[in-house]
């Protein structure tokens, strides 16, 4: 049972011990989700919307190199087929250049429940019954590549507005008939230190 | 404020979620044209089959039977609307997908009769450059590799860009060119007529073809020469109506569970194409092979072209062997060989077999596909069960 909660433990000591509540950004982005194959187009129409709100966590970082986990949480609906809401994580990192641009990338893994965007029948003793979706499970390894800008070179907390293209899979899919869906996602978005204390005045 | 992502969150998920259509059972209404000929004949095991296939999880079946002009039955199981609780009737109409190729190649077969093209003739001969450009092997392929699958063409169906867009924008009316866009520059998958593999680009090329030839729509040449002559008052091609009235609901089990959803409105990308995009019904279906096959629709000379086959170099182990002829398949079954053509739209499935030892021809079309409705309508093993209820007897 202790080893169960270890790995938490380890996370909330982590956080607290390295001050990172304070520092922590928030990032929301707004994106279009297309059922695409990766990096064909930076823009697939039509925009199927989706938000999507996370943070970063302080690991390593140098001068030009910065290394760090994450955490998201986000909603997608794709118009005629589904609407999803999912959490995941990623390993980012961001190589930053003086004058304030920085070229990101990110690993993840996350936890996608799909629903239908549609009435849905299912197959009970025989017949076909309109009821409620209970929706799919789906794990979602992604990929992702972007530019960042600070918006304050100088400052290592300073708010940043990026975009992001980032290419994830949806497994499983349709069992027998398509193993797994790629999708595309376009984030434009922003990071901001809300709970920096040296940013109140 | 802390519960204001959660509660959007949740009306968000519950308000999203579309109805289907609410419609009244006259809006399914249709007048049979429907003669069944059962004298002496116990088709009780035929509605036993569509029945149990209804009771698996498909939700709807019709079938039609010709015993050597003997026998007719069209029967219907399940629904032609799951939302409304509306009953199939065999004489509702339905998408029927590739089982156009068949009537397309059966229009080229017609032109070649009337000395407007041959079979042999380069397509370059009839197609421009701008149609043709960068599709590999099209400038050296024949009617004849086209009509046979053994043009080498890129299947643009196979393009994962192709499958990711169709799925993308699902009500989108796709063009032809931006169908034949997906397989230009895409390498050829062999010379022309060194092999077989099946390609909807070749029958677009075909359709092309036609209405070059014809210089009109090739869907109006299929109503002037096949539909109209054979009276198959129930058939019609999508690119006039693609979701004409009284068409049944289509389903997809898309994620495998029987958990089905309308895609009645989920664009075929063939509606403007010779590779799909019909409308008909089993019986339409039935009467066409079975006249095609006894000699009322092409000369003696243009069938035995049209069934003279051609082995893949592999074939598919989960399938029964399969051999090309033009616009039609041979397959062996245990009941001997069998010609036949089936078609896949979204929501839809259909078959037409004509087993030419017993001269008898079984169609049978469905309102639901793909995951594991699939396996009750169209894999080896459920044609099996249906060759074999229809044919023990012989």
């Amino acid at each position: 049972m202790r080893n169960y909660y270890y790995p938490l433990l380890l996370l909330m000591n982590w956080i607290m011990a390295s001050n990172a509540y304070g520092q922590m950004p928030v990032k929301v982005s707004l994106f279009s989700e297309a059922t695409s194959v990766p990096f064909d187009k930076v823009i697939t129409t039509p925009i199927h919307p989706g938000v999507q709100l996370g943070t970063d966590f302080h690991w390593k970082e140098s001068k030009h190199i910065k290394l760090f986990p994450s955490v998201n949480i986000g909603y997608m609906f794709h118009n005629k087929l589904f609407q999803g809401v999912y959490i995941n994580g990623e390993l980012g990192l961001d190589y930053k250049f003086s004058f304030g641009l920085n070229i990101k990338t990110a690993l993840g893994i996350g936890y996608l429940h799909t629903f239908t965007t549609q009435q849905e029948f299912q197959f009970e003793n025989g017949r076909y019954v309109s009821k409620r979706d209970r929706g799919n499970a789906r794990i979602m390894p992604s990929f992702s590549v972007g530019v960042g800008y600070n918006l304050k070179k100088n400052e290592s907390r300073s708010a940043e507005i990026f975009i992001l293209h980032q290419t994830w899979l949806e497994y499983p899919y349709s069992p027998g008939f398509i193993p797994l869906m790629a999708h595309t996602n376009f984030h434009v978005g922003s990071k901001f230190y809300p709970f920096n204390k040296n940013n109140k005045k | 404020m802390k519960y204001l992502f959660l509660s959007i969150l949740i009306l968000v998920l519950f308000g999203a979620c579309e109805d289907d259509p609410v419609f009244e059972p006259s809006h399914y209404f249709c007048d049979s044209g429907i003669d069944n000929i059962t004298a002496g004949f116990d088709y009780q095991e035929l509605q036993d089959l569509i029945d149990e296939m209804v009771a698996s999880g498909v939700p709807g079946v019709m079938m039609s039977v010709n015993y050597d002009d003997t026998i007719r039955w069209s029967g219907s199981s399940g629904k032609a609307d799951l939302a409304n609780n509306i009953d199939l009737s065999p004489c509702n109409i339905t998408r029927v997908g590739s089982t156009v190729k068949t009537f397309t190649a059966i229009a080229i077969l017609l032109l070649q009769e009337e000395g407007k093209l041959h079979l042999d003739d380069l397509v370059s001969q009839y197609l421009d450059n701008n149609i043709l450009q960068g599709l590999a092997n099209a400038k050296q392929a024949s009617i004849r590799q086209l009509l046979q699958h053994s043009s080498g063409i890129y299947n643009y169906i196979a393009n994962p860009r192709f499958q990711t867009a169709s799925l993308n924008d699902l009500t989108k009316t796709w063009q032809p060119k931006e169908l034949l866009d997906y397989a230009r520059n895409e390498a050829a998958e062999f010379s022309p007529g060194s092999d077989v593999q099946y390609s909807n680009t070749n029958y677009i090329l075909l359709g092309k073809i036609i209405e070059a030839i014809e210089q009109k729509p090739f869907y109006e040449v299929f109503a002037e020469r096949i539909f109209k002559p054979l009276n198959l008052s129930n058939t019609r091609f999508a690119a006039t109506d693609p979701i004409p009235d009284g068409i049944i609901q289509g389903y997809i089990d898309l994620y495998s569970n029987l958990n089905v959803i309308n895609s009645t409105e989920y664009s075929g990308w063939d509606y403007f194409t010779a590779d799909g995009g019909l409308i008909s019904n089993s019986n339409d279906l039935n009467v066409f092979l079975h006249q095609l096959f006894n000699g009322y629709i092409i000369q003696e000379s243009s069938l035995n072209e049209m069934i003279t086959w051609k082995a893949p170099k592999k074939q598919d182990s989960e399938t029964f062997d399969t051999y090309y002829g033009l616009g039609i398949f041979r397959i062996d079954t245990d009941f001997g060989p069998a010609y036949m053509h089936s078609g896949d739209a979204i929501g839809y499935f259909a078959s037409m077999v004509y087993f030419p030892n017993y001269n008898v021809t079984i169609t049978w079309a469905t309102n639901g596909n793909y995951g594991k409705i699939d396996d009750f309508t169209q894999s080896k093993e459920a044609m099996e069960k249906i060759f074999k209820t229809l044919l023990k007897d012989k």
